[in-house]
């Protein structure tokens, strides 16, 4: 072992120990926040399957990303790790063990050099500035050093001059490193780690969706989050885990749309508010588009929301919670989760709503429907139809949920689509009628958790009434609601969508298709649907099913784009420089599409809003009855056996 | 034997097209008087036909110019006089307290008369008005006796101590007041002073019986009209068909101290910042207006308040709260001018509860041409300024 | 200042649950404003009162920006007046708030103008928005008259106001003012019950006024009346010159009063 080998393997301790006490007293920082139930030992275990398996599917979307972190942070780890034990004689004294060293820091060298390519000459203007901005730097003089050093070990000492070059920038590079590990880019190293391990959202990991919103404690003395230390302490954690990557602020409709929110910079703006007398004033990625003036100061016990801190309300209150930050986040960041933990406050302690939010939430109140309508009016789209009513028949095999949309003229034909189809294939339904209550989804976004847990709790009061074995909704809002969030309040439910079911009735030949010849089709994915629930193949499969040509948008399935129609935004209404329908409209229409074809009444009513010359909108239900009208028109097809 | 003859000869030269070689005769032409005038079917379908549609449609709805070959005899307004009606020993009295803000009777104050008319006639009685000032149109309003106030300016408290005297000393069976504002804050002022019976706001009257929906409209309140009534708008039809004396009465008013109201001051409505909620005459722009600074003259000079299309606050062009529809404000005006709105069903949801709407656009089949009481078929942006025009001429003598 | 705000047990207008009254926590707005803004030293406090047999939802009001409530517990058929005058006596209020009127019941928005007599302070109506007068002890009111035109009345205090829906629209509900806020319950001393002279049953809609014909109008009148109702009146130009369009919608609007005439 030649005496720089020596002192590299030393440089390395000391990077361990000054990286240590830095991320010691960030985790005391983390310590603030409300205690949560987090299974240590369970995510210590998962921990290389969570970052291997689930935070690589996330960074592969992006394959030069990939190979860049894997190079840097492989390299980076393997490189030091072997530094280090190499102050084990046997293995130190080993030429070959050198050797692999130096391959290790070459591989970090490498990942460096890319991190630097993507950073110089233009930056991409998602990525960070900042501090961000001299890490290549770091990077390549540490793992340059290193390799340096390493290679002179494993030559025995033959190339000392070279040696001592690389050991100096090994020193500077490494401790600037090491340095960065509270507040600057290395953060999400020791951060991400531990978030990975404290999930607040462990079934992420285990194939599960788990999009599902907690249920808030109504006793509990603050509803909501207020400051800091109202936050529990794995959700700090994951604010911290950040690396200004930016993807979310691409994802982001609102950010898309000149709404003041951006993801990145809210995480960062949470991050920050973690510092006693933190400020924003380091974040140097880009801002909340037409971002509306804030003190930008905060720490813990001082409120994050307001004028006088850190956030805007309008930032807070332009969320869609479409949750397409969260499913591109590398990190596993749950933003939606911080966002609507600070409307909770806003809306329960403080009631400072946007203003027309509140009409609709006080309907909610008094008459169990946001736009203060009878509940006897909820059928009334079914004129001329025969509705079943649950009241009458007591049990049914399927339990039509209608929703909101029923109210709304347009969305009432696809309701009434959906109808005629089950009746046509002799399905065995009822409606709850005027029983049917609003389903809560727009309460709960908007931070109204009393008014949901109300809704909630009298809905599943009303199903236990009856008996049937799922319920068929065409709402995804609600789908999710009834599916994911009643659970916790004790109402358990199989729950289907409709393009699902028409899906499941069009393959055991309950319902006979004809072709819909020479449409041009593209599926919009509602995020309540795709991203929360996971289902985008059943809506395609049945669109397969109608002959059509079927077109992808740009961004579709899970990681499709929102309609703006989510989480209250249309209530809230903050002003931004587009609207996010037309946005995504304009997507459908540079497939070349004529047909949206949409399966969610905020959806439909979102792109129907839409102006100008555009592809026409239309449920997947209507497409569905035309079909099987042409297929009655034409002659029969052999019918399959119903099952 | 006085009827025209037919010349066969002059009809086909009366269809001669003049000049070329050979004859021609256009036998489409309208013929030349013939001394008995003729309808023209074709001619009368081809004014109704409305044009740029693929399938033939007629609309007779008059809107077309009404060129009738026929000139049809205008049908003698038989304007029979109104009977007078004189009662000269009233059997009891039926006063009313109309609003007439201006010193004209309103619509409701007119079917407050009738509502009077309806109680006092069922028994010999007469109206008496109890008005501010005298006004000559309450003789045909149904007011057999007038009895003037001695108000000045707005003091309620001191006109409900004035109407409190009146209904001690006169044998007034009932008082009527309108359910508006004004009127139905002295109706409760009266009620609490003379502790009488008091049935606010009915919907439907009788000599027996008077109603109203109470409880969210459940249930329906009935009962024996009682002194004091106040009736709701659009409830009871006004007085016609009579002319009455409007014989001046005289009563001797007890003075009345000022009371704790210190000052009064009239603001009339601001039209450039009433809400719109609130507006009597909105001017609303859309996607056919592109100069909106020729629009904002144009709302100031004829005094409206701003309105817009969704399209147009999406774009940022004009404020959030200028939205009329659905999802902005609904209107409750009662004139809506729209300059190149096409009329979105939203949009006209919004503008449903208005009056009178006047349109401009460039698309005769636009819905808000469909709704307009006054369609203008054009460019609003050269109307805006021709209309500037004409009122800074009209403003300049 | 000490502001006390009447509160009636409502109905909401499409499900008929019982629900506090906007108009109401509209009034409470403009209390709760101006006890903030314009309270003095001592700052001011909204207190609010609810005579009835069950104070019910209207524990929202809490939630709306009222820090107090006092449920004067009562009978339903008794008449609520004596109870609250006294009630409003004991509190020394500087200004008294009611809604414009009631929603259930017998509520015909009379109430407030019999306790303005038995209280012997002058009630004005319908305000839109509230400020302190120039002067000490005096309330300025913006008294809401039909679209958009406003009368500006100065008064002395104590004296009682009662709210027009044109005034701002209420504070937001939040749940934890529900939570925080106290509800006393007083029983009232017992009254007679108010005179109940009235019948009810179920309510069936009337057609609204709307040919103009009017009554004991002749025949002829009533026949004008439905065919020029039922004609419109519309009125189209095709493509007419801008000046000619002008001078239409000016003509037009003028017969219709919309702007001033010439």
């Amino acid at each position: 072992m030649t005496d720089l080998a020596l002192l590299l393997s030393l440089i390395v301790l000391a990077m361990l120990v000054i990286a240590g006490a830095l991320a010691a007293r960030r985790a005391r920082a983390w310590r603030i926040g409300r205690a949560a139930r987090v299974d240590w030992a369970a995510g210590l275990m998962a921990l290389p399957k969570r970052y291997l398996v689930d935070v690589h599917h996330v960074v592969g979307r992006d394959p030069y990303a990939a190979r860049m972190h894997a190079l840097a942070a492989g390299g980076l780890l393997a490189g030091s790790s072997l530094a280090l034990i190499g102050l084990i004689p046997a293995l130190g004294d080993a030429r070959l063990f050198w050797w692999l060293t130096a391959l290790a820091f070459a591989a970090a060298f490498a990942g460096g050099a890319m991190v630097g390519r993507r950073r110089y000459p233009t930056k991409p203007a998602r990525l960070s500035g900042g501090r961000f901005q001299i890490l290549p730097f770091l990077l390549a003089a540490y793992s340059g050093g290193g390799f340096l050093v390493a290679l002179d070990a494993s030559l025995g000492g033959a190339l000392r001059p070279l040696g001592l070059l690389g050991l100096a920038f090994a020193a500077i590079g490494g401790i600037g490193l090491a340095l960065q590990i509270d507040r600057g880019p290395m953060r999400h190293a020791f951060a991400g780690a531990a978030h990975l391990v404290a999930h607040p959202r462990p079934g992420r990991f285990m194939d599960e969706r788990a999009t599902a919103l907690a249920p808030l404690d109504l006793d509990a003395p603050r509803l909501g989050v207020a400051m800091p230390e109202d936050f529990a302490v794995n959700r700090l954690i994951g604010f911290d885990a950040c690396i200004q990557c930016g993807r979310c602020e691409i994802a982001c409709p609102a950010f898309a749309a000149g709404q003041p929110l951006n993801p990145k910079r809210l995480i960062q703006d949470l991050a920050a508010s973690l510092q006693p007398g933190g400020t924003n004033a380091a974040y140097a990625g880009s801002p909340y588009p037409n971002a509306r003036p804030v003190a930008g100061v905060g720490g813990p016990g001082l409120p994050i929301v307001g004028e006088a801190a850190m956030i805007h309300p309008d930032t807070l209150w332009s969320c869609t919670t479409c949750r397409a930050c969260v499913e591109e986040c590398p990190m596993m960041i749950e933003h939606v989760d911080a966002i609507l933990d600070l409307r909770r406050f806003q809306t329960l302690e403080l009631g400072a709503l946007p203003a027309k939010a509140a009409a609709p939430l006080m309907e909610l109140r008094y008459a169990d429907e946001p736009g203060g309508r009878p509940l006897t009016g909820r059928t009334d789209f079914a004129a001329g139809l025969t509705l079943p009513l649950m009241a009458q028949k007591g049990e049914a095999e399927i339990l039509l949920w209608l929703g909101e949309g029923a109210y709304d003229l347009r969305y009432g034909r696809t309701l009434r689509a959906l109808v005629t189809l089950l009746q046509k294939a002799g399905v065995d339904f009822a409606v709850l009628g005027a029983e049917e209550r609003d389903c809560g989804d727009l309460a709960r976004r908007l931070g109204d958790e009393a008014g949901f847990q109300r809704l909630a709790r009298a809905n599943i009061e009303t199903l236990a009434r009856y008996r049937f074995a799922r319920i068929l909704t065409a709402d995804p809002h609600a789908l999710h609601a009834l599916r994911n969030e009643y659970s916790a309040f004790g109402g358990t439910y199989e729950v289907v969508h409709h393009t699902a079911f028409l899906d499941e009735l069009a393959a055991t030949g309950r319902l006979t298709l004809g072709a819909l010849e020479a449409a041009r089709v593209t599926y919009h994915d509602p995020c309540y649907l795709g991203r929360y629930n996971g289902e985008v193949d059943a809506p395609r499969r049945l669109l397969d099913r109608l002959g059509i040509a079927r077109l992808e948008m740009e961004r579709s399935g899970k990681r499709s784009m929102c309609c703006g129609g989510g989480g209250g935004a249309p209530v809230s209404d903050i002003e931004g420089e587009r609207r996010i329908p037309d946005i995504r409209m304009g997507q459908a229409a540079a497939t070349g599409a004529g047909i949206v074809a949409v399966a969610c009444p905020q959806c439909s009513a979102m792109l129907e809003g839409v102006t100008g010359e555009r592809p026409a909108v239309h449920d997947i239900a209507e497409l569905v009855l035309m079909a099987v009208e042409k297929a009655g028109t034409a002659p029969a097809r052999s019918a399959q056996v119903p099952a | 034997m006085s009827r025209p003859r037919k010349d066969p000869r002059m009809e086909r030269a009366a269809h001669l097209v003049p000049g070329g070689a050979r004859p021609r005769f256009d036998l489409a032409a309208t013929p030349a008087t013939s001394g008995r005038l003729r309808r023209d079917p074709r001619a009368e379908e081809r004014l109704a036909l409305v044009p740029g549609t693929l399938r033939r449609r007629l609309d007779r709805s008059q809107r077309a110019p009404a060129v009738s070959v026929v000139a049809v005899a205008a049908p003698v307004e038989a304007e029979a006089a109104p009977r007078r009606v004189v009662i000269a020993e009233p059997a009891f009295l039926v006063a009313l307290v109309p609003d007439a803000p201006g010193g004209r009777l309103s619509a409701h104050d007119r079917q407050l008369f009738g509502a009077a008319r309806l109680l006092a006639d069922a028994g010999g009685g007469a109206v008496l008005a109890l008005v501010d000032g005298s006004s000559e149109e309450l003789g045909a309003a149904g007011a057999d006796r007038v009895l003037a106030l001695p108000i000045t300016g707005y003091d309620p408290e001191a006109k409900a101590l004035a109407l409190n005297a009146a209904l001690a000393a006169l044998d007034l069976r009932h008082v009527l007041f309108p359910e508006s504002a004004e009127g139905g804050d002295l109706a409760r002022r009266l009620a609490a002073l003379s502790g009488e019976p008091f049935f606010a706001g009915a919907e439907s009257l009788s000599p027996k019986a008077v109603t109203r929906a109470a409880r969210g409209r459940r249930v329906e309140q009935r009962r024996a009209p009682p002194r004091l009534l106040s009736l709701a708008i659009d409830a009871i039809a006004p007085h016609a068909g009579s002319l009455h004396e409007a014989l001046p009465v005289e009563f001797a008013f007890p003075e009345t101290t000022g009371g704790a109201l210190l000052s009064a001051e009239f603001i009339p409505a601001d039209p450039a910042r009433v809400s719109l909620a609130e507006a009597d005459f909105v001017v609303s722009a859309g996607n056919g207006v592109s100069d909106l600074d020729t629009f904002r003259m144009l709302v100031a000079a004829l005094g409206g308040t701003p309105g817009a299309s969704r399209m147009l606050c999406d774009a940022g062009l004009m404020p959030r709260a200028a939205q009329v529809g659905a999802s902005g404000t609904v209107l409750e005006a009662r004139g809506y001018f729209a300059l190149g709105i096409a009329g979105a069903p939203q949009h006209l949801q919004g503008v449903a509860r208005c009056e009178h709407v006047i349109a401009v656009n460039t698309d005769l089949h636009a819905a808000m041409i469909e709704r307009a009481g006054l369609a203008i078929v054009a460019d609003a942006q050269k109307v805006m300024p021709a209309l500037l025009r004409l009122l800074g001429e009209e403003g300049a003598p | 200042m000490r502001i006390a705000l009447l509160l009636s047990a409502g109905r909401h207008r499409v499900s008929g649950r019982p629900a506090p009254v906007p108009v109401e926590l509209q009034a409470l707005r403009l209390a709760a404003d101006l006890a903030q803004t314009h309270g003095g030293q001592s700052g001011g406090t909204v207190t609010g009162l609810h005579a009835g047999p069950e104070i019910g939802p209207l524990t929202d009001a809490l939630g709306h920006g009222l820090g107090h409530l006092v449920h004067l517990r009562m009978p339903a058929e008794a008449d609520p007046a004596p109870a609250l005058t006294a009630a409003l006596e004991a509190g020394g209020y500087d200004l008294i708030l009611a809604g414009r009127s009631g929603q259930g019941g017998e509520d015909t928005g009379l109430l407030p103008y019999t306790l303005a007599r038995a209280l012997g302070r002058p009630i004005l109506a319908d305000a839109a928005a509230l400020a302190p007068g120039a002067e000490a002890g005096t309330l300025s009111v913006e008294q809401a008259l039909g679209r958009g035109a406003r009368r500006r009345l100065v008064v002395r205090l104590p004296a009682l106001v009662t709210v027009h829906p044109a005034a701002p629209a209420p504070l937001p509900f939040a749940f934890a003012g529900l939570r925080r806020g106290q509800v006393e319950m007083r029983e009232a001393a017992p009254s007679a019950p108010a005179p109940h002279e009235v019948e009810e049953r179920p309510y069936r809609p009337r057609p609204k006024l709307i040919a103009k014909a009017a009554a004991g109008a002749s025949a002829a009148e009533r026949l004008k009346a439905a065919t020029v109702a039922a004609s419109g009146g519309g009125k189209l130009l095709v493509d007419p010159a801008p000046e000619e369009a002008a001078r239409e919608i000016l003509a037009h609007l003028r017969a219709l009063g919309l702007i001033a005439p010439r």
